[in-house]
């Protein structure tokens, strides 16, 4: 076509009658329009390109001291004298924190009130469709100011309720009792959650094994006499002393009241969580409701003409059908709960955005924290899609 | 299907509009760059300044009912506004938020940033900025409520401390703290922040004593709450040009030391006009750009009008001015402070007009 179109020119001797040529043919009309787009865009890219060098790229200055405190950090103790990739990290890790626990959450107050909308019982199914109705229509970053506006009207630390001594509660944070160990405690969790999953995986092998060679052991004992065995090595290998740890509640000699020990829920992380858990909780609830209702109705009636009960039908009929509908939306939910995080900034809780705020405000070289930023929330997403897919995978594939 | 001499030319002719458009933006660029550039050049041809500001701190840069920008930073724009194009009205503002405000300026986005801006050696140097004379001396104190009973910083050995996020108060009160057990809650807005205070959820609340005067001011019973004798840090404000812009940078550094002179020397918007036309001394006649006795005026080179400082008073005012305009409504009294004359013991003085 092209050369057929040169030739065409060619043929024409005048250059007036050579434009009405380009002009009347189609596909030169469309390249020459492509053309001149794609030029603009690249015009376009390298302007941007060529602003982006006259700023200063590079992660040096993240290697300097950080010079300022941070009032939540999990796991890294992290002081004012830590660099501030130690500040980074502290608050990549306050993120995960209440994305993790809010995901949990957001799972089971989605599924149980996903579960209640569709019972038959007016009030429960009328409470699931409020809470649903009232909580999805409203903006998140208004409820989790108005969370942390609940929590400060909790009593002031004067007046905090002590429940006879076992508990803090005050608008500076819930204090509750655990057991801990002196030392060595977060790692022992560890441990025992690693053998958890491969107790778990033992025991599937086993039944596997039961079921095509003998039936002269039991599968379950066995994993249990294993998860025991490593428990009580662990604890005596690391050393685990458990005690009790209750909080307490001092003034010191100026007067100002001191409150430590216990597992501490401090209003900012709480609202954050309340609202990230109660705000996706509606949307988990819809999808749960959605894909138990796109089952045909002779799932259930089978099951009940087979006579299992309402639990038995829920758990081994209508959930394990309705998981494979929920999953793909579930998997977005979970992604917007871990970017809707970063709203946390508004009232005062750490997370990794509000923290690389601070550190570009001190020593600037705002793009290349903002593609720090964007690349850590990018892996954090894509590792939640990653395992939501390994999850797919196994509850869509039918017969094994 | 193209054949491949058809192919050759699109390539060709592709990688050609590559070059010539990297060619141009090269170019263009390199016009834009911070070293060797003349912003003053820029802003004479624009016909417009555009400045960097805060709209919300009232006093010093906020947008008014009328949706006005109004206040002490605002006025030192339109000073040197008046200066370079001889109209104070010929300002563009550019709200900033604190950490926006480095980026923009570095960007060419603004040419000066007027921005209750406290001046550090990181941000001197570090951030390729050049700050001019400070305009306003403030410092760092600490707000407690009165029933709490502290009376020093020592004293709150433990306590929770809310503090703007992102500032040069946030360091400064972590510095204060070394050695001292404290929590930092940081917010990002003055709303919440204040929330917090009131009902309990911090001990203090930190930021420069010019901001807790006037938040002070605000509460239903201000003495119910102390501002703290001691200061924590000593935050000088003043304006800001890039690095290597030498020229607009002495043209704000003597716009604002000529507005101080002005007032040592009895200089007021109500009465430039007459000293202009019959100055009393020769320094006045040098400030003013008119000659002496019949003489001719001083140029001193700056690139402008030599009679600038005349159109800054006239329609800006004097530095007491300014301060009295914007700063007194506050509570911010200047006698005793750091923001005195230096006549009066305080610190604003100004270098020589000669």
């Amino acid at each position: 076509m092209i050369s057929s179109l040169f030739k065409q020119l060619k043929s024409e001797t005048t250059t007036r009658k050579k434009i009405e040529v380009l002009k009347n043919d189609k596909s030169f009309r469309k390249f020459f329009i492509q053309f001149i787009f794609s030029i603009f865009m690249l015009f376009f890219l390298f302007y941007l390109i060529s602003r982006a060098f006259s700023l200063e790229l590079g992660f040096g200055h993240l290697s300097s001291r950080a010079g300022f405190g941070l009032s939540h950090s999990f796991i890294i103790e992290y002081t004012s004298n830590d660099s501030r990739w130690g500040a980074y990290f502290t608050g990549v890790i306050n993120t995960i924190r209440v994305s993790l626990v809010g995901i949990f959450l957001a799972t089971f107050l989605g599924v149980i009130m996903g579960l209640a909308r569709l019972s038959k019982n007016f009030l429960i199914s009328k409470i699931s469709a409020g809470y649903v109705e009232f909580l999805r229509n409203t903006p998140l970053l208004v409820q989790i100011i108005f969370w942390q506006l609940v929590l400060l009207q909790l009593p002031q630390i004067s007046n905090a309720l002590t429940f006879g001594g076992v508990s803090v509660w005050s608008n500076r944070g819930i204090l509750l009792p655990i057991i801990s160990s002196v030392e060595n405690g977060s790692l022992w969790v560890l441990i025992l959650l690693i053998s958890l999953i491969v107790t778990l995986f033992i025991r599937s092998y086993l039944h596997k094994y039961k079921e095509e060679n003998v039936k002269i052991f039991s599968p379950n004992l066995l994993s249990i006499i294993f998860f025991l065995i490593t428990v009580i090595v662990s604890y005596f290998i690391l050393g685990i002393d458990l005690r009790s740890d209750v909080p307490t509640l001092e003034i010191n000699e100026y007067g100002t009241y001191i409150q430590s020990g216990g597992f501490v829920l401090t209003p900012e992380f709480s609202a954050i969580l309340f609202a990230l858990v109660l705000y996706t909780g509606t949307f988990i609830t819809e999808i749960v409701r959605g894909s138990i209702q796109s089952l045909p109705v002779g799932q259930t009636e089978a099951a009940q003409a087979l006579g299992l009960s309402t639990y038995q039908r829920i758990t081994l009929v209508i959930l394990p059908q309705a998981l494979r509908s929920i999953i793909p939306p579930l998997t977005n939910q979970y992604l917007n709960l871990t970017k809707n995080s970063s709203l946390s900034v508004a009232i005062a809780y750490p997370d990794v955005f509000m923290v690389s705020r601070t550190i570009m405000n001190n020593a600037g070289h705002a793009l290349p924290m903002l593609f720090l930023i964007l690349s850590t929330y990018l892996s954090l997403s894509l590792l939640i899609s990653l395992i939501m897919n390994l999850l797919n995978r196994r509850v869509t594939r039918i017969g094994t | 299907m193209l054949n491949f001499r058809t192919k050759t030319i699109v390539i060709l002719s592709l990688l050609f509009s590559m070059f010539v458009i990297f060619a141009c933006t090269a170019e263009e660029t390199s016009s834009n760059s911070g070293s060797g550039s003349n912003t003053l050049a820029t802003i004479i041809d624009r016909g417009e300044l555009v400045c960097g500001v805060n709209d919300n701190l009232t006093g010093f840069g906020v947008v008014n009912s009328a949706g006005q920008f109004e206040g002490f930073d605002i006025d030192f724009c339109k000073a040197v506004a008046a200066a370079i194009l001889g109209d104070a009205g010929k300002v563009e503002y550019v709200p900033l938020t604190a950490s926006a405000r480095f980026e923009a300026l570095a960007a060419n986005e603004i040419d000066i940033l007027i921005r209750n801006t406290t001046w550090t050696a990181s941000r001197d140097r570090d951030l390729g900025n050049d700050f001019t004379a400070p305009t306003f001396y403030d410092g760092q104190g600490m707000m407690v409520k009165a029933s709490s009973g502290y009376d020093s910083i020592e004293a709150m050995e433990g306590a929770t401390v809310c503090v703007l996020q992102g500032t040069t108060t946030e360091l400064n009160l972590d510095d204060r703290f070394t050695g001292m057990d404290y929590t930092p809650l940081t917010f990002e807005t003055n709303d919440p922040l204040q929330a917090a205070y009131e009902e309990g959820r911090c001990d203090g609340w930190t930021t420069d004593k010019s901001g807790l005067a006037s938040k002070r001011a605000g509460f239903s019973t201000p003495s119910d709450h102390v501002v703290l004798a001691e200061t924590l840090s000593k935050e000088p404000l003043g304006p800001l040009t890039r690095d290597n812009d030498s020229e607009l940078y002495d043209v704000v550094q003597w716009v604002v030391f000529g507005m101080m002179q002005a007032e040592e020397s009895g200089i007021t918007s109500s009465n430039v006009t007459s000293m202009a036309s019959n100055p009393s001394d020769p320094g006045m006649a040098r400030l003013l750009g008119v000659g002496f006795d019949g003489g001719e005026p001083s140029d001193f080179g700056f690139g402008i009008d030599v009679n600038f400082m005349q159109n800054v008073i006239s329609q800006v005012g004097n530095y007491g001015e300014v301060y009295e305009r914007h700063l007194v409504p506050l509570g911010l009294t200047r006698e005793g402070s750091l923001n005195a004359q230096w006549t009066d013991g305080g610190l604003i003085y100004a270098p020589p007009f000669r």
